[in-house]
């Protein structure tokens, strides 16, 4: 009954002082809020990439390009390709018998800034989940078919961003995206097919048959002429040019000696995907940890600031605490009181900021998906998030502490008999 | 009402730092003894240390030296935590200002010091609105504080110790800043309770309470004990 009505006392003063309480959970909040959405957002991406990387265990691309520009460009369509190889070298490639399966890629136009990639109907059937739309006189395991007719595949979000359908038709920019020179030309896509969600880089892709790739290039050449003198190695489609290989193996140990041959030759550059991957991870988790370091301190800061406000409150509510003293109100529950009530400031300010972080991170998901290509998981706990809550309440049932023992080294009485 | 046998003060000193340095005696020397049910009236200027000669007789602050017995127990050697708990059980106060909890609401006020110690009766809330009823303020037992005039803060601070119903009362200039009727009401309950054997220990610079006569005047001011 007495401690109840301790906590009935905390509840009292709490509701009395509501605006610096409010600021308080608020600060303490908004530092939780920001640590909840670097988590979602960091395990949706390293969930990203960790699908993608685990389709291809090899890419090998031309001579000069780094593993992140292997990776970047063919699997997460962000980076441009550091030249072109023969598609011949892709057919020698399937021979090898350490090899399982080839897929050429070449990068070519864009729509929208959204990279269209030429492709064999190989890799859509090596990707796809299925289809939400396909058109009627397309077979679903070979999309492109004998003459594919100018068909593009294009990935679940492009269709829902564009509200494209089958049988639509859009133009593609030549050059590649980020080009300064990509100009419209006269070459027009028809959607043949439009993939399932997949929750990776491909539902922001547009495919297209290797061959459209090097017609458009052809046409490309026969209208461009004062262009063609400049152009850059990675718009050089002529017919039978392609950008990278991804290769499945048959182990993993022929993926690393695959890695050793193609890199060294001096023709061609290759790369584990999983390696790679799992470096771009390493420093995705150092950002995930210089971001949440930065939250600490965040909060650190505003713990203090909470017990600099809970300090200010005890001068100002000194006679009434010497007045309860007055009345027999014991030290021990006074600095009860001022502890549960720091205490409780603090667990609302987490409650409030990891319930409203991970809401925000639930209601913006779709936005964020859509925008940015990351397949967020809005209510999934990192461990920055749970250390961040652990720190905050030693920090807080600590500085609590202090709040208390301050209040119960007072001589309230004396102090105001004093004055 | 627990009780005690008379109380004692032997030889009671206080005095406080001044900014020089130098030391402010209050009061010197002061020894007396006060049965149960009787009226100590301290008079005197104000500043002359009326208040604090309270605090110290309630164990509030330390004395210099002396000693306050209740009965057998000298108070000035209680632990911290004692003295807390006979402060809850045995005295009840009526200040001038900053009679009440600000964040509790009237009703709660008249309960708060039982239920910090731990000694609420069972039937709290149905008794303490029968002494808000009997000081004329039952309709207000929800509101908070702020929403009470000086008048009915102080009523408030009447029924609190009623409930309490300690064996001594310090009454600290309660009816300054009342209306008549609030005075009159504050005067009775004190002079009901003296009646029933509590005992008063009164400051007032009131005419109202000119016709209580004390058992023992003691003028801080000059330090006359009569």
């Amino acid at each position: 009954m007495k401690y109840l009505f301790i906590l009935k006392a905390v509840f009292h003063s709490i509701s009395h002082r509501k605006f610096s309480v409010f600021t308080s959970i608020f600060a303490i909040s908004a530092a939780f809020a920001f640590l909840a959405a670097i988590g979602c957002v960091s395990f949706g991406l390293a969930a990203t990439a960790v699908n993608s990387s685990l389709a291809f265990p090899l890419i090998v691309g031309p001579t000069g390009a780094s593993d992140t520009t292997l990776v970047m460009s063919t699997l997460f369509n962000t980076d441009k390709p550091a030249g072109t190889l023969d598609y011949g070298f892709a057919e020698k490639l399937a021979s090898d018998e350490r090899v399982s399966a080839v897929f050429p890629v070449a990068r070519s136009d864009s729509y929208m800034g959204i990279p269209i990639t030429g492709v064999e109907s190989a890799y859509i059937n090596e990707i796809s989940r299925g289809f939400s739309e396909i058109g009627d006189d397309i077979e679903a395991h070979d999309i492109f078919g004998e003459n594919d007719r100018k068909c593009a595949v294009i990935g679940s979000k492009v269709a829902a961003r564009y509200e494209m359908k089958t049988g639509d038709t859009f133009f593609g920019s030549h050059g590649s995206v980020g080009d300064e020179d990509a100009h419209l030309h006269d070459f027009k896509y028809k959607v043949c097919a439009i993939l399932k969600p997949l929750n990776g880089p491909e539902d922001f892709a547009i495919f297209t048959s290797l061959r459209n790739v090097w017609k458009i290039h052809e046409h490309g050449h026969h209208h461009e002429d004062a262009e063609q003198e400049n152009n850059e190695v990675e718009e050089d489609h002529a017919e039978g040019k392609i950008t990278a290989v991804l290769v499945k193996t048959k182990n993993p140990v022929f993926t690393a000696a695959l890695e050793r041959e193609y890199s060294e030759n001096g023709f061609t550059s290759a790369t584990d995907t999983g390696r790679t991957v799992r470096k771009l991870l390493t420093y995705m988790n150092k950002a995930e940890k210089a971001a949440g370091f930065f939250s600490y301190g965040t909060l650190f800061l505003v713990m203090i600031l909470v017990f600099v406000t809970i300090l200010t409150s005890i001068n100002e509510r000194k006679r009434e605490m010497a007045l309860m003293r007055t009345l027999g109100i014991g030290k021990l529950p006074i600095s009860l009181m001022i502890f549960f009530e720091m205490f409780l400031i603090s667990v609302s300010g987490i409650a409030a900021g990891t319930l409203g972080g991970h809401a925000v991170m639930a209601v913006f998901k779709s936005v964020i998906d859509f925008e940015l290509g990351i397949n967020l998981e809005p209510f999934f706990f990192t461990g920055i998030e749970i250390r961040g809550m652990l720190y905050t309440i030693i920090t807080g049932v600590l500085l609590s502490l202090a709040a208390m023992a301050k209040i119960y080294r007072m001589d309230l009485v004396e102090e105001i008999a004093k004055e | 009402m627990t009780s005690f046998e008379r109380i004692s003060i032997k030889n009671l000193t206080k005095s406080f730092r001044n900014f020089d340095g130098g030391r402010n005696t209050i009061f010197e020397n002061v020894t007396f003894e006060l049965d149960p049910g009787a009226v100590l009236r301290l008079t005197g200027a104000s500043g002359s240390g009326k208040t604090t000669f309270m605090n110290v007789m309630s164990a509030l602050i330390k004395p210099d030296s002396g000693s306050i017995f209740f009965g057998n127990i000298d108070i000035t050697s209680l632990s911290e935590g004692e003295k807390d708990r006979f402060r809850a059980e045995n005295i009840g106060y009526i200040f001038q200002i900053f009679n009440l909890l600000t964040p509790f609401s009237v009703i709660e006020n008249v309960y708060a010091p039982l239920a910090f110690a731990g000694k609420l009766p069972g039937n709290h809330k149905d008794k303490a609105l029968d002494l808000l009823d009997k000081v004329g303020i039952k309709e207000f037992a929800a509101k908070k504080p702020y929403q009470l005039s000086v008048g009915q803060k102080q009523r408030v601070a009447v029924a609190r110790v009623l409930f309490a119903d300690p064996p001594l009362v310090f009454a600290d200039e309660p009816t300054a800043s009342l209306d008549r009727n609030s005075s009159e009401l504050v005067k009775n309950t004190l002079l009901e309770l003296n009646k029933k054997g509590t005992t008063l220990v009164l400051t007032s610079h009131d005419s109202i309470f000119d016709d209580v006569k004390p058992d023992i005047d003691f003028n801080l001011e000059t330090g006359v004990l009569s």
